[in-house]
């Protein structure tokens, strides 16, 4: 293994931290949902370096999953958005506060 | 009782007599509702078999020597059991009989007298439930479950008086009887308490045995008394409590016959009946009813003078037999009472029905208007009103005399002449009024020569005219014959009885009360019948007289100014103030601050997501360091 297992969760942690600030910061209704795209990437990585790390193939079948459910999750959170889009003119989330 | 033979038919027989008016009200509440001819159908085949099954008892038990019980345990909790089952003496077989005619026979008049009406099936539900409560009243056993069988009586007779009850004045006199008779049911209930606290047993049969007076003092008996009386007050109509009896004329005429004479206002005086020995034990509370008895007759007997509505004089004409038959059973004439009660609801029954044709005929209640439309030219509802009136007036050879005479022996047996004048007192009144009527109906003043219009349906009219005759016809020839059976009844009521009055043989009072009558008589032939009379009665021409009479002794008054003064404007108003101030002040502070409070608290509530997700993950970092180091 030419890349060390610490290494490799390190950058995944400081990717999830990146879709972290990005879906906690950003006033754009799809930066948010491209952050939560980057967290759950940040998780695919620590999955495979597991995966190389103790010789297992169900980290690698885990992370297909997550592909799956990812653009599943993608193509619904669009659509809402553009829903919302249509419905409203804008995409900014402060803008959707009815439930307050 | 003691062979199983003999006791079997007899339980069969009472339960049909009693229960399958039941029945038939479940039907017709649940299924009949769109066929009304089914369900009139329905009640009356359930009411004639209970006839039967009653007439059957009757004759099957003529020569009955002790009373019939069957019991059941009904409710057992803890000590307390209250039993359920079926009381048969010579007086609830009687009643019995007497009830299941009255119904079979209204009910079979009122196919005509109601045909027509869009609660045809609602009428029979709820005489169905009338014939099922009171058949179950005459029978019970213990006074609770004659109490229970009392309120749905009394519940029935809401029902029917407000029957058309779009009528503003119905619907008032629905509450009114129901309440007044709920006054006196609530010193009926006190009564019964009392005599269970003290006794232990509500059994009519241990009531009226000599042990209650072994265990109670006399002053508690009195007073238990007292109080049962006041719901024989409130049910008969009897002088504080009489006013809603002439208000509950506003129901159908068939259901006043029913109901408001013949049958549940009798419920008080067969209850008195029913109890008779255990009352006696207390002469303080005889010589109470005697008087509440005496004043009822006399107070209805004049408001009856006056009235010209025709339901309204046979409805105070009730009043006033009712306190005959309590003058009579106070004066210790059992038989006197009860079969005053029998004839009374033979005669009274057939005077409501026929008042019912004309009421059906002429479209009015009005006495003088019936008399100018023409009321004579209905020849068998005329000849059987004049039957039934000179029964209740107590001409012979009717019914009404025979009874009445025996009542008026038994008071000229008391020792005080008072009560034996009063009664005779009545017995001029009631002639008066009852000829008064006649006369007026009979011999109208002016006549009006336009005949009423009754459309084209003269088929279906006479179909009706029909059936609401033969009841009259035989309720008619009840009248004329049922006086001739006094010695049979007398002799089979006594044998329930230990004790029989000696009959008293008072010659002096049958000649004076025949002369009485026979004057009143004559005095209402001058005032009202003769060619050329002005139809203005004695009364009438002392004004302040007329208004006492005709303001029914003010009675209604008081009670009007007592509720404004007592009721609404002192515990009503109490109860407002309550209910604003204490209640409602409560609910509303505590409202406005959860409101105050949910205010106070809302900033927390941005309603942004992104601050929510920030939450989360800070939450999760917070709870990861706590679980990991």
């Amino acid at each position: 293994m030419i890349v060390s297992f610490g290494h490799v969760l390190v950058l995944s942690g400081l990717l999830f931290l990146l879709g972290t600030v990005c879906a906690v910061t950003r006033r754009n209704l799809i930066m948010i949902l491209l952050g939560v795209e980057i967290m759950l990437n940040a998780a695919t990585i620590a999955f495979v370096g597991a995966a190389l790390r103790w010789h297992d193939m169900e980290g690698q079948v885990f992370v297909l999953f997550i592909f799956a459910v990812a653009a599943a999750e993608v193509s619904v959170g669009l659509a809402l958005i553009i829903g919302v889009y249509r419905r409203t003119g804008s995409v900014d989330p402060s803008n959707f506060n009815l439930l307050k | 009782m003691t062979e199983p033979g003999f006791v079997l038919p007899t339980l069969t027989l009472v339960a049909l007599a009693t229960w399958l008016p039941a029945v038939a009200f479940a039907l017709i509440m649940i299924f009949l509702r769109p066929h009304p001819r089914q369900a009139a159908g329905l009640s009356i085949a359930a009411v004639s078999v209970s006839l039967l099954s009653a007439v059957w008892l009757l004759i099957r038990h003529w020569h009955l020597s002790t009373p019939i019980h069957f019991t059941v345990r009904w409710v057992a909790s803890g000590d307390l059991t209250i039993p359920f089952g079926f009381l048969l003496d010579p007086v609830s077989l009687l009643m019995l009989t007497v009830v299941a005619v009255i119904c079979f026979l209204v009910q079979v008049y009122s196919l005509g007298y109601m045909a027509g009406d869009p609660g045809f099936w609602r009428y029979y539900a709820f005489m169905s439930l009338f014939a099922w409560a009171m058949t179950s009243l005459t029978v019970s056993l213990t006074l609770i479950q004659l109490y229970i069988f009392w309120e749905l009586v009394g519940l029935a007779s809401y029902l029917l008086i407000g029957f058309w009850y779009e009528k503003f004045s119905a619907s008032e006199a629905r509450k009114k009887a129901f309440v007044m008779t709920r006054f006196g049911d609530v010193a009926f209930f006190l009564g019964l308490l009392l005599l269970l606290i003290h006794f232990g047993n509500l059994d009519i049969m241990e009531l009226n045995g000599p042990t209650p007076a072994e265990r109670m003092s006399p002053l508690l008996l009195t007073v238990s008394s007292l109080l049962i009386f006041g719901g024989i007050i409130g049910k008969s109509a009897q002088f504080p409590l009489l006013t809603w009896l002439p208000d509950a004329m506003e129901g159908p005429t068939p259901v006043s016959a029913l109901l408001h004479s013949a049958t549940m206002v009798a419920a008080g005086v067969y209850l008195f009946a029913r109890l008779l020995p255990l009352f006696s034990h207390s002469t303080t509370a005889m010589a109470v009813f005697l008087a509440i008895g005496t004043i009822s007759m006399v107070a209805a007997s004049t408001m009856a003078m006056v009235s010209r509505d025709i339901k309204r004089v046979w409805a105070y004409s009730t009043i006033s037999q009712l306190g005959y038959m309590i003058m009579g059973l106070a004066a210790g004439g059992f038989f006197a009472g009860v079969f005053h009660l029998t004839t009374h609801a033979g005669f009274k029954a057939l005077l409501f029905l026929c008042s019912g044709v004309f009421i059906h005929h002429f479209g009015t209640n009005d006495m003088v208007e019936i008399g100018r439309h023409g009321g004579r030219s209905l020849k068998i509802p005329m000849v059987c009103m004049i039957i039934g009136a000179a029964a209740l007036a107590g001409l012979p050879p009717l019914s009404g005399f025979f009874s009445k005479e025996l009542i008026l022996g038994v008071l000229a047996d008391r020792p005080n002449p008072i009560w034996v004048a009063t009664a005779l007192l009545g017995v001029f009144l009631t002639a008066y009024y009852t000829f008064r009527l006649i006369f007026v109906i009979l011999f109208p003043r002016t006549v009006d020569k336009v005949k009423v219009q009754h459309g084209e349906d003269n088929h279906a009219d006479r179909t009706s005219d029909r059936l609401m005759g033969w009841p009259l016809i035989i309720l008619s020839a009840v009248t004329l014959l049922l006086g001739f059976f006094e010695a049979p009844l007398e002799h089979f009521l006594a044998r329930g009885l230990a004790a029989v009055e000696p009959a008293g043989g008072h010659t002096w009072v049958l000649f004076s009360s025949l002369g009485l009558a026979a004057i009143a008589l004559a005095l209402s032939w001058f005032e009202f019948g003769r060619r050329g009379a002005d139809q203005v009665g004695f009364v009438e021409r002392i004004p302040w007289l007329y208004d006492f009479f005709a303001e029914r002794w003010y009675i209604d008054r008081f009670y009007r100014f007592a509720l404004d003064r007592f009721v609404y404007r002192g515990i009503a108003a109490l109860c407002a103030q309550n209910d604003q101030k204490v209640i409602d002040g409560s609910i509303d502070g505590l409202s406005r601050g959860t409101v105050n409070t949910g205010r106070r608290i809302a900033f927390l509530h941005t309603g942004m997501i992104q601050y929510r997700l920030l939450i989360i993950f800070v939450a999760m970092v917070l709870l990861g360091m706590f679980f990991i180091f």
